[in-house]
Formats: structure tokens, sequence, C-alpha cells
């Protein structure tokens, strides 16, 4: 039975656990090691304690590197002020490379989406990301995401053609739509990614092929 | 298809359950309310991730628990489900699922109940929800836009509910209810569709006389979802919610020409709801290479012998099938399988499943309800 049920070894049991059980743990530091590494996406309470037993047990675990690594990234990494892609510097590499084509903008949920677009190698544009979707169900609204900041270019750079590549889901759909809705107002031609996205998913669950295909089969929006 | 085990935990009134499973027919005896019912909910929900008898699974969770899960295996498969009101996680063979798709190939039911009469004579919420577990089941993309057109469905009530009113907002979620309120109509249809033969056939196979069954499909927004929705604004912008739609679709089932809740005898509407199920057993039976399980909850005892037996001569042969009852007395017209008792554990909440010793035909004293 205990082992049938692992998969609902939740955080509270292994809390109360903790505190029925009196028997001697881990020194402070190590016990503070192992609840940051907790914080991190992905790492559970038995992975933690490896990577924290691992850093302090093996001679070239070299942790003041790893720990560098993780406080300089963190203070050196910004939104791109144009697009809202991972930047350095002011703008981002694609914004600041003077070989984008300026005529095309690609609209995408999140800044990790220009990854998976760049990728498929389909694309040479700039792109914008919204930082967010339009789901009333989480309150998230149309003033909770970065359209300002799309009017403001498309009104300024005039692009011949504004490409959504949002996700197929309801959320990602319906967001597509309003922007789509805002964009026309402004003359501005407006295409979508084509069928064949996955659908009820955002762009990261497709393939790169299937995301390449999307994108050279783009239809215009009918709003 | 072959349920084998199954565990629970902090399901219903069960705070533990560990059962096994005869590879034909398992016969569960009990009291009123020592947890019959509970115990097929969780067979249906450990196989479909969802419950034929309520829409939410947040009542299913005991009281005074956090989470339930339900575990079990399948043909060998390992079937593992967590549910709470903050997480739900599932597993496949102890590898966690993202999407459901596989752990949903595993297995079909059919869950057959006294209470079924009330898909006759009941609200059109229980008819929708016997549709929605039956497509799910049946037709591959029926559930991802179920979910959807329900998610469009709530965020653009959301926004009709703000003030100041949101049209754009409204709009562009219109546009994506309109497309998966398409779909969703048209899965229906074809459910409605498929279902009506099959129900006219076991209907007639469990009734003496040959009596006509048509199952007419009610469009929740008549047949124009979008003028529909247009026309409907007034009333939308007065309620603030949106009053068209499939999710206010309905069956309903006529006998010779009339609605059977208004005019059928309660034998007809009890046969009609038998006959419903079975229909949905024998879809599922032809569309897949092995018949689904068969949940037959307390429906014996209702039945008068001859019904008893041409219900059990419809069932998909060689299909698994878990029988409840409070009473033993047609026990011996059942196939072989295993006879067992659902009764207290030794803590509080929890049940045990005994089996009675072989050779002594269990004797059985009624018990009122506890
Ligand atoms: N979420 C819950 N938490 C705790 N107990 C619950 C919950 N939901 C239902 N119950 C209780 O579980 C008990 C078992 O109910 P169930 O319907 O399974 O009994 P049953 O054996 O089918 O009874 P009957 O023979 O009357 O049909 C009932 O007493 C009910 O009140
Ligand atoms: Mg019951
Ligand atoms: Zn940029």
């Amino acid at each position: 039975m205990s082992r049938d049920l692992r998969l609902c070894r939740t955080e509270e049991d292994t809390i109360i656990m903790v505190m029925l059980s009196k028997k001697v743990d881990y020194p402070g530091p190590i016990r503070e090691l192992v609840q940051q590494l907790r914080r991190l996406p992905g790492i559970g309470p038995r992975s933690a304690e490896r990577i924290a037993l691992w850093m302090v047990q093996t001679p070239d675990a070299r942790a003041t590197d790893i720990a560098a690594a993780i406080s300089q990234t963190a203070a050196r990494i910004r939104p791109c002020r144009q697009c809202g892609f991972f930047a350095e510097h002011d703008l981002c590499d694609v914004c600041a490379d003077p070989a984008r084509d300026r005529s095309a903008l690609c609209v995408v949920e999140r800044a990790t989406d220009v990854i998976f677009l760049e990728r498929t190698g389909t694309f040479s544009g700039l792109y914008h990301a919204l930082g967010g979707k339009l789901s009333p169900l989480d309150r998230i609204g149309p003033e909770d995401l970065k359209l300002d900041g799309l009017l403001e270019r498309v009104r300024r750079d005039r692009p011949e053609e504004v490409i959504l590549a949002l996700g197929a889901d309801v959320e990602g759909e319906a967001t597509a739509s309003y922007v789509a809705d805002l964009l026309s107002r402004e003359g501005c031609r407006v295409s979508r990614l084509a069928q064949g996205m996955p659908a009820g998913a955002g762009i990261e669950n497709a393939d790169d092929l299937t995301i390449a295909r999307a994108f050279r089969g783009r239809t215009a929006f009918r709003p | 298809m072959t349920l084998e085990r199954l565990s629970l935990r902090d399901f219903r009134c069960f705070a533990r359950l560990e059962a096994e499973f005869h590879p034909q027919v398992t016969c569960i005896v009990g009291r009123n309310a020592i947890g019959k019912t509970s115990l097929l909910e969780a067979i249906a929900v450990l196989l479909r991730l969802q419950s034929p008898r309520t829409g939410s699974l947040q009542y299913v969770i005991r009281a005074g628990a956090k989470g339930l899960v339900v575990d079990g295996f399948v043909d060998r498969r390992h079937l593992q489900f967590y549910y709470s009101a903050k997480r739900r996680k599932l597993a496949l063979d102890s590898v966690e699922q993202k999407v459901t798709t596989s752990y949903l190939e595993i297995a079909r039911v059919v869950y057959l109940a006294n209470s079924d009469i009330d898909l006759v004579r009941g609200p059109a919420e229980l008819r929708r929800r016997f549709l929605d577990f039956l497509g799910a089941q049946l037709l591959a993309n029926y559930r991802e836009i179920l979910r959807s057109y329900d998610k469009a469905l709530r965020s653009r009530n959301a926004y009709l509910k703000m003030y100041p009113s949101r049209p754009r907002e409204v709009q562009a979620y219109t546009k994506v209810l309109l497309k998966f309120g398409h779909q969703l109509t048209a899965l229906r249809a074809f459910l409605v569709e498929r279902l009506e033969p099959e129900v006219l056939r076991a209907f007639a196979a469990i009734s003496d006389r040959g009596e006509v069954v048509c199952l007419h499909y009610l469009h929740g927004a008549t047949l124009d979802f979008e003028r529909a929705l247009q026309e409907s604004a007034a009333e939308e912008e007065r309620l603030r919610t949106t009053v068209v739609g499939p999710h206010r679709d309905d069956v309903q089932f006529l006998l010779h020409d009339q609605p059977a809740d208004l005019f059928a005898s309660e034998g007809q509407q009890r046969t009609l709801a038998i006959a419903l199920k079975l229909a949905q057993a024998k879809l599922l039976a032809t569309d897949f290479s092995r018949p689904p399980i068969l949940l037959l909850d307390d429906v014996f005892g209702e039945l008068d012998q001859t019904r008893r037996n041409r219900l059990l001569q419809q069932l998909p042969p060689a299909s698994q099938q878990i029988v409840t009852t409070t009473s033993l007395d047609w026990l011996a017209e059942l196939p072989a399988g295993r006879v067992c008792r659902l009764e207290e554990g030794p803590a509080p909440a929890d049940r045990l499943i005994v089996d009675y010793p072989t050779g002594s035909r269990p004797v059985f004293r009624p018990k009122g309800p506890a």
C-alpha cells in the first residue's frame, strides 16, 4: 500500500513526518540549503537533499561558482525594453540585430516562446511578448498585457505584417482575437499561425516542424 | 478489460479501502450507507478521472480530508490519481502523466444505477452528464472540446459580470465560445444519432412489447448558435451571463411520440433508463476491441426475475461486472464469480472487503438504513 501511494506523498505528509520524529537531523546550514533548493521548480525534498549532500561531500563541487552564476544571472538579465525577451542590455539580441527584418512583427505570449520560434529558424523578423494572455478566471485582463507597447511599435514602425503566434488553447485564441481586433483598427495586416498547432495547448507543446509549418502556412486573421 | 485491484484513500466515506476483483463477476453485499455506491464511483473515477454522479470531484473527497487517492491495476497497468482542491496528479505505471490521453486509453466503464431513472424524468443536467461521460470515452476529442467550451463559457461570463462593461473582451471570448460550441454540438448530435438505434434495440429486448423510442437532441441555442447569441444580447445584459449555448442542451426521449418524462409509466421509464446504459455499453463494446467494465449499482433488486434475466443477457458478453446489492435473494441467478461483503473495519472510517467462506451460501438478514 505505501509503495502504491507514493504519488500522494505530499509536502504536508513530509512535514508531519519531520514533526513527529525527534531524531537527529542534519546540521542547520545543510537544512537551510535543502530548504532553499526546494524552492527551485521541479526539485522535491529528495532531490534537494541529494544536491545539498553532493555540495558538501564532493571535493570539487565548486559551490561558489554555482552561487556566483546564480546571483549574476539574476542581476544581469532583464526584459528587453522593446520586445520583452531576455536581454543583457537595454535591447535584446534580436532587437539589436540590424540584419533582422523590420517589416514583420511576431506577437507571442511569453518571452520563452521567442526561443521556440527561433529554434525553428523560419522567422527573421522582430518579436513582441505580451507577458500573458487574457484570462479573466485568473484575473488577468488587457491592462496586464504589454498592449500599449505593441500599439506604440505598430504606430511608429508600421510593420507590413503582424503575426499572432499565440497558443491554440481557449485563452490563447481569445487573446489573438482581442489583439487582432485592436490592430485592425490601426489598419494593420494581421495573420495567425495555421491550424495544426496542438489544439488546446500553448506553442511550447508543439515540435519544431509543426511550428515551422504553421508559420509558413499562416493565414490572414478574419476579424 | 479487467480491473484487478483497487486501493482508496479519503474517498467519500472511505478513509482506506483495499479490494480485489474477479475477472468475471464480483458481487459486493453491504447494508445501506456502508459505501457500495461510493466504491463503484471510485472505480469510475480511477478509470475515467470523472464521476458519473457529480460534476465536480471536490464533493468526493472524504469530509475533513485534503485530497483523495484512487490507485489500481487494470490488465496489469498501474493507474494512480490524486485529487485535491489545489492539485491533481496522475500516473500510469508510476510515470507521472502531464496529459490524460494515454491514461484514459486504458479502460472504459458503464455505470448502471437505480437512480438512472432520473435520466428520464430529472433535470437536463443529468442527461448532459450522461452524454459527456459517454462522449469522453467514445470520441477522441470530446473531452478536450468540452473542457475548452466550458472554460470559454466561464471566461465569457466573468467578463459579462464586470462593471463597467467590457464589450471587447466579451467579443473576444464570443469567438472562442462559438468555435468550441459548434464542435461540441456536432459531437453531441453524432452521439445521440448513434445512441438511438441501440436504445431502441435494448428497450425492446427488456420490455415485452416492441415500443417505439425516439431520442431528440434539443439544442441549447437553436440551430444557429451565432444568431441565437446575438438575439439574446438583451437578456444577457440583464442577467450578466450567457443564456444560450450547448451548456443548455438537452435530450428528449419519446415513447410512441409522447415525452417519456410525462407519459411513460414508472416501469417504462426504468426500462428506458436501463436501455440508455445498455446502449452505452454496446457502443463502447463495438468501437473498441474489449468490452467496457460494467458497474451495476443495486439494479437487480428493483427488477422482477424476468427483467433481471433479460438485463443479464443484454450485457456485453465477456465484460467484467462489478455488482453491488443489499439483498442476496436473487444471487443464484448471477453467473459464477466472487461474492463478498463490504463492512466496517477496525478504525471508524476504514472499510474491509471480506469473502464469504467457500461452500457456505451467505444467509442474508436485511437491516434498515443506518
Ligand atoms: N465526501 C464524503 N465524505 C464522507 N462521507 C461521505 C461523503 N460523501 C458521502 N459520504 C457518506 O458515505 C456513506 C456511503 O454512501 P453510499 O451512497 O456509498 O452508500 P451505499 O452503500 O451505496 O448505500 P445504499 O445502500 O443506501 O445505496 C453515506 O453515509 C454518505 O453520507
Ligand atoms: Mg448506493
Ligand atoms: Zn527585444
